[in-house]
This record gives C-alpha cells, structure tokens and sequence, in this order.
C-alpha cells in the first residue's frame, strides 16, 4: 500500500463523516418537520389565523348576518373608554394579589412539610394535596355555592353554632371576590405543592448537611439555601398563577355570575358577557385583545425585574 | 437489511405523522350542530328543518318534542329535527353556530327584536306565513312580533314577568289577610311588618329581585308603575331615571333590605321558585310560570299559594307593574329553507288552535296565548276551572301589561346596576342614578340611539 493510497484512504475517512452528516441531518430534518406538521398545522388554523383574524375584526362593525364595517379604532376606544372594563382589569389584579401570594406561600409550607415526613405519609399527603387538581372547576363551584348558602350553608350553619348572624359570602360585595378567591386557591393548590414538592426534592443534600454542621436551623436553611435554589420554580409559578388568576372564568360565571355588582366580574368574564350580549362582536373582540395585550405586558415585567438564572452547583 | 429497517421506520413515522395531522383535520370538519342536513335536502328528497328550543318545564319540553312530531307525521315533504338546548348554555351555543353560519332554520327567541332586525338577524315572516295568519296576533303581542309593519316573530305565548305569589299558610298565621295580596308598597310593608316576627329562622317575609341583572329586566314594569316612564326618553336622545320615582322606587327596595325582610343573599333565583315552595318566604316575586313549577315540583302547595298583581307606587294611576315576557319562534335569516320553515311554524302556531292547547293547560294556565281562538279553545278546558289564578293573570293582570323595552340591554343594566347599588347601600340614589346616567349616555352615543328609537 502506497503513501498516497494511504494518504488518499485518510482524506476519504475524514470526508465521509463530513459528506454522510448533512445527508442524515437532512433526512432527520424532514422527518422532523413531517412530525412537527400537524401542530403547525393545527397552530396555523387555530391559532394564528384566528389570532390574524380577530385583529383584522376588532377594527370592524361585525354582527355575523351582514358583511363587517370597517370603524378604525372606534371598538378600541369604546373599550379603554368604559369605566366598567377598567375597572374589571384592575378587579384582575386585586384576584391576582389575593389568589397567587397566599398559594405561593401554602404551597411552599406543604412542599416543605412534604419533604420532611416519611416517604408513605409525603404520598398520601401528595395524593391529598392533588384530589382538588382534578376536580372539574364547575363542580368545585357549585360545592362552594353549597358551602356559601345564606340560609343552610355550611358556613353559615357554623357560624350559628357559635351565635353569629348569617354572613351573604357570595351576596355581598365586600365578601364575595373573597368567597371566589378561597375555591381559586383550593384549585390551584395542587399542582403548585407538587411542582414546589419536585424543585424542593432536587436541591442536593449536601447543602443541607454542610449547614447543619454549621449550625444552621431549619429557618436559616430554608432563607439561605431551599428559597434561592427554587428561584426558577417560583417565577415559573408566579407567571403561570398570575396568568391562571387574572384569567379566571368558571368561578365567577358559575358562583355570582360576575355579580353582586361587578364585584367578581372579572376580565374574562366580562368580554364573556359582551359577547353573549352584544350584537355586534367588535367590542368584545378589542377588549380581548386588550387583555392580552395586559397579560403579556405584566408577563414581559415580570420577566425583566426577576431574571431567571442557571442554579448554580 | 439495518438500512431498510430504519427506511421502514421513517416511513412508518412519516405515516403516522401524516395520518395525525389528517385525522385531526378531518375531525375538525366532524358534522356541525344546526347545519342542515345535506344543505337542508334529506337523501329521501325531504327538506330539513333544523329548530331549536331552550330547556324548559318537563310539560314544555313535553309539548315541543310532540309538536314536532305531529308536523313531521302531518306531511311528507319537511323533515324537523329538534335540539332541546339547556337554558345556559343557548346564548354561547347560539353564538358559535352563528358565527359558523350555521344558525338552526328555526329557533325560539327572547330578546328584543329591534337589535335582531338591525342586526340582519331575522328573516320577514310575511313572505312565509299567509298574512291572514300574522294579523290573527293579537294586540298585546304586536310590538314583540313586528316592527314598523313587518312581522320577523310568531309569538307562542305571553306571560306577567313580575308577579305577587305569597304563601296562604304564612301570611294568615301572622293575621294578614291571606285571600288578598297586598296593592300598594305601603301595605306590603305593613304585612311584612306582622310576618318578620313570626318566622323562623332562615325564613323571610319575601324573595323579590335582588342583582343588577335581575332587576334590570324584571323592574322595567315597576319603573313605569313609579315614574310613568322606562329609561329613555321617547326619541331615544337622553336617559330619563332621574325623578322622584326612580328614587322612590328604590328607596322602596332599600327598605325592604335594610329591615331584613328579605335575605341578603338570595336563596333562589328569580326565575325558580325553590325558595317559596320549600316555605323558606312568605311572599315571592316571579314570572307568572313560576306557579306551573310549583304545580309540578310542589303540588302540596297549589291549593295554598295565593297569586296577585305586584303592589303599586303610591302615585301609580293604574299604571301596571309588570312588563310581558314571551318566547317566540324566529326563522334566521341565513336559513336556506325559509319557506319549509315558514311553514312550520304556521302549522304549530297559527294553525289548529287544539294543538297549542296542551301547552297552556300543561303550564297551569300561567301564560296567555296570543291568539283570541286559542285563548278561547283554553278557557273551554276543563282544568281551566280548577285554576283560579288563570283568570288573574289573563284578566287582571295581562291586559294592562306593558311590552318589554325596545332599547339595548345596556341601558337597561345600568339601571339595575343603580337599584342593586341603592339597596345594598353602596351608593346614595343621587350618585347611582348619576352613575347609570352617564353608562346610560355612552350607550346612546355607542349604539347611535336617537337614529334607532321606534317610528311613533
């Protein structure tokens, strides 16, 4: 064998790989878009061209039965002009406030108690703490409605044990967002524990044992090492719960729908009313995208103030 | 052999890829509630009729399925098929379908027709159903089934939207007079004054209307009984709630909130009458349909329950208390079958006066037919006797009745929103009627009212 047939061998070898790859990764590439196809397609269809559509309509007089008007911005200003939608989106945010810290906060004392118990009783506490997850939302509220009877109501029924008048939970404005937010976090608690549950559990040991040599109490372990090590987990979970919370719709339209006064009308449900009220469908539309317009605004914030970083090991 | 293996993979995956993606878009095509079959012609050559009713009393429920059946057996040429549609779920349903353009061919219908002809919703029954048969509705029922001279609604029937029920046994155990209900707000006062002390707890003296919605569509009649007026002015050019009725009227609500005699939460709905049968209130405030729920789910208590016109203001002149609910049946306008459905709807409504007669004896005599030959053909039931209340709701009441409002719903929101606002003390009647006042007037200017207000 000749220097040059050896020579001309080794440039072969290391070309072929070169020449095989792109052929492999262009076979792979177009199995992948085929697999990737149907949910662009179905993303396309009812994403996208709903999303392109419903921009194209919010500028639009549209009743379903005669051809849309154009109107420029007139929906757009009917709504940023309507005292009743501002007010639903700032009734979002109180939700938000009332709903998101508290879950954030049970959520992280059960993740914690979860992970100091025996491995039996964590899963009959997970199992627990998950029931409520899987409960249809609409089923939920109808047991609270129960629970929040002015006259035989659970609640109430435990308040006149203990001589206390009958309070109207879901009749009174002063009460009823609150009687809605106690059902929301109920709900929302589940998955919250778990997903806190699973970040608490990949926290390595040996930052707990280094502490407790150094004397550390289960305080201190929890501010300086547990808290820190799950700071992608809690934006994760404050953006979804901020989202899932200001998005809220089958409490509301189920429990008071939407009443006593506005006062659990929140942003959905009242485009929801427009919607099912209104002739025409331009305004319900604009304010929909309003509000999306809100919730990626105060996402972006979010984002940009509690910047999500790799743990560090 | 390994390269045709993984060949034979990729194109199992490719294959499957495809199929999901072809799959799911087939089944994104599946049929669509209210298209008409086949474009509304039936493979045997008949025409399909799609209609669809809300959900109401079993005995309504009863009757729909039946007529439908008895027009589908009285010919050969029009198929009905008919959708029973829950009550609370009509409007999203309804929605979508129309948004698709798939509106059934024949629904029943309850709102107010001049946003639906405005909108191009409704299709001119004059040019379906023979005019003979349209210029039999009767008068009462001329504003919700026609408008400016064209007939787009048949009505089946009329009914008191607020109406005095009170519990015989509760009332006359407090020592007011039971056979006779109270006429004025004075007295009601005055009764409830002698009832609060003898009910138990959890009772009440009375369940009226209690949220913004409720009152915005059920008090339409007691504004006119307070201030001799409903909320716009005639032209339609300004919000007319700020006069001493208006206030009057909810002071009135106020006091009955303020003294307790009504809960503060409420234990049923409007609509439904739980509360009063199962003697949770000595007086309710319902439709007049509230007495064939009490017929059917709590008989023991017909014989008991006295049933009157609602009290009137101080002032009221005779004025009435109530507007008329009505359900109708509308053809839409995208229909491709309007004469099919046309003629339907003349056969079930404006045809044999006996085929609507189980309709009205079935509800207990509690709503009015809108045709002087069914009226007749109702009256000569037999049960007609056993049900006195049928001559207070069809001669005391109905006749001095107002039609509900023309205008938009809006309008009337804000002044339930301002009654709900006075009553639970969240706001003085000056600043709610100054609040409604002002929603009132964006309304005008969004919806261009003055434009719209009815031709006198």
């Amino acid at each position: 064998m000749t220097t040059e047939t050896i020579e001309r061998r080794r440039i072969i070898a290391e070309r072929a790989p070169a020449i095989r790859r792109p052929r492999r990764r262009y076979r792979d590439t177009r199995l992948a878009y085929l697999m990737l196809a149907p949910v662009v397609v179905l993303l396309g269809i009812f994403v996208v061209w709903p999303a392109v559509y419903a921009g194209f309509l919010s500028f639009q007089d549209w009743s379903f039965y005669k051809d849309p008007e154009f109107v420029g911005w007139r929906n757009y200003v009917n709504v940023v002009t309507d005292p009743l939608f501002l007010a639903t989106i700032g009734r979002g945010f109180v939700f938000v406030l009332m709903t998101v810290p508290i879950m954030l906060v049970l959520a992280f004392l059960f993740a914690s108690l979860v992970v100091s118990v025996s491995r039996r009783f964590a899963t009959v506490l997970k199992v627990g703490i998950y029931i409520p997850t899987i409960i249809s939302a609409v089923i939920a509220s109808i047991i609270f409605v129960l629970i929040y009877n002015y006259s035989g109501g659970l609640l109430n029924a435990g308040l006149a044990m203990v001589g206390l008048d009958p309070v109207a939970w879901i009749g009174d404005p002063a009460w009823a967002l609150v009687a809605v937010a106690v059902p929301a976090i109920w709900l929302g608690m589940g998955l919250t524990s778990l997903i806190m549950v699973a970040a608490m559990v990949d926290i390595p040991g040996e930052y707990y044992e280094a502490a407790a040599m150094e004397g550390a109490d289960w305080w201190q372990k929890t501010v300086y090492i547990t808290i820190p090590q799950m700071k992608n987990v809690f934006l994760y979970l404050l953006i979804t719960g901020f989202v899932a919370a200001i998005q809220q719709f089958e409490l509301p339209l189920v429990m008071t729908q939407g009443g006593p006064l506005d006062s659990t009308t929140l942003p959905n449900l009242f485009i929801f009313n427009h919607f099912r009220n209104d002739v025409n469908v331009g305004y319900s539309i604009a304010a929909a995208l309003l509000l999306f317009v809100v919730l990626g605004s105060v996402s972006a914030i979010v984002f940009k103030f509690v910047n999500s970083e790799r743990l560090v090991d | 052999m390994r390269t045709n293996a993984t060949r034979t993979r990729r194109a199992v995956l490719a294959a499957v890829g495809v199929a999901t993606a072809v799959g799911l878009l087939a089944g994104c095509g599946s049929s669509t509630p209210g298209e008409a079959a086949g474009g509304g012609g039936g493979s045997d050559g008949k025409t399909t009729v799609q209609f669809w009713h809300r959900t109401f009393t079993p005995v309504e429920n009863e009757w729909y399925d039946d007529i439908i059946k008895k027009f589908n057996a009285s010919q050969d040429k029009i198929t009905v098929v008919g959708t029973e549609v829950p009550a609370d779920a009509w409007d999203q349903k309804m929605k979508a379908a129309q948004a698709a353009g798939k509106a059934p061919d024949v629904y029943t219908f309850s709102a107010s027709i001049h946003d639906a002809v405005g909108a191009g919703q409704l299709y001119d029954l004059g040019k379906v159903i023979d005019k003979s048969k349209l210029d039999e509705i009767i008068d009462a029922a001329k504003p919700i089934a026609q408008l400016d001279g064209t007939y787009y609604t048949y009505p089946l029937l009329l009914e008191p939207q607020t109406v005095l029920f009170w519990n015989k046994d509760l009332v006359s155990a407090a020592g007011v007079d039971a056979e006779k209900g109270p006429t004025t707000w004075a007295e009601l006062m005055a009764a409830c004054a002698k009832i609060q002390p003898t009910l138990k707890s959890g009772q009440y003296c009375i369940s009226p209307a209690a949220d913004a919605v409720t009152f915005a569509w059920s008090t339409v009649g007691q504004q006119y009984n307070f201030s001799g007026h409903t909320a716009l002015t005639d032209d339609w050019t300004a919000p007319n709630i700020d006069d001493p009725g208006y206030r009057d009227l909810m002071a009135q609500y106020k006091e009955l909130w303020d003294k307790g005699y009504m809960p503060k939460q409420a234990l049923a709905a409007y609509v439904e009458g739980k509360d009063f049968g199962e003697g949770k209130v000595a007086y309710k405030v319902s439709g007049s349909w509230m007495m064939s729920e009490i017929g059917s789910d709590f008989p023991d208590l017909l014989g008991k329950t006295g049933i009157g016109a609602f009290p009137n203001a101080p002032g009221a002149d005779g004025r009435s208390a109530t507007t008329l609910g009505n359900f109708r049946w509308v053809i839409d306008a995208k229909s491709k079958n309007p004469e099919a459905a046309g003629q339907f709807i003349e056969w079930a409504l404006a045809g044999d006066p006996q085929l609507l007669v189980p309709f009205f004896t079935g509800t207990q005599f509690t709503k009015v037919p809108v045709r002087a030959s069914v009226q007749d053909a109702v009256a000569a039931d037999d049960g007609a006797s056993k049900a006195p209340w049928s001559r207070i709701i069809v001669d005391e009441i109905v006749p001095k009745a107002i039609p509900e409002p023309a205008y938009p719903w809006d309008v009337s929101l804000a002044v339930g929103t301002a009654m709900e606002s006075v009553m639970k003390g969240a706001a003085s009647p000056d600043d709610a009627i100054r609040t409604a006042d002002e929603a009132i007037k964006k309304v005008i200017s969004r919806d261009g009212l003055p434009e719209k207000a009815p031709k006198k």
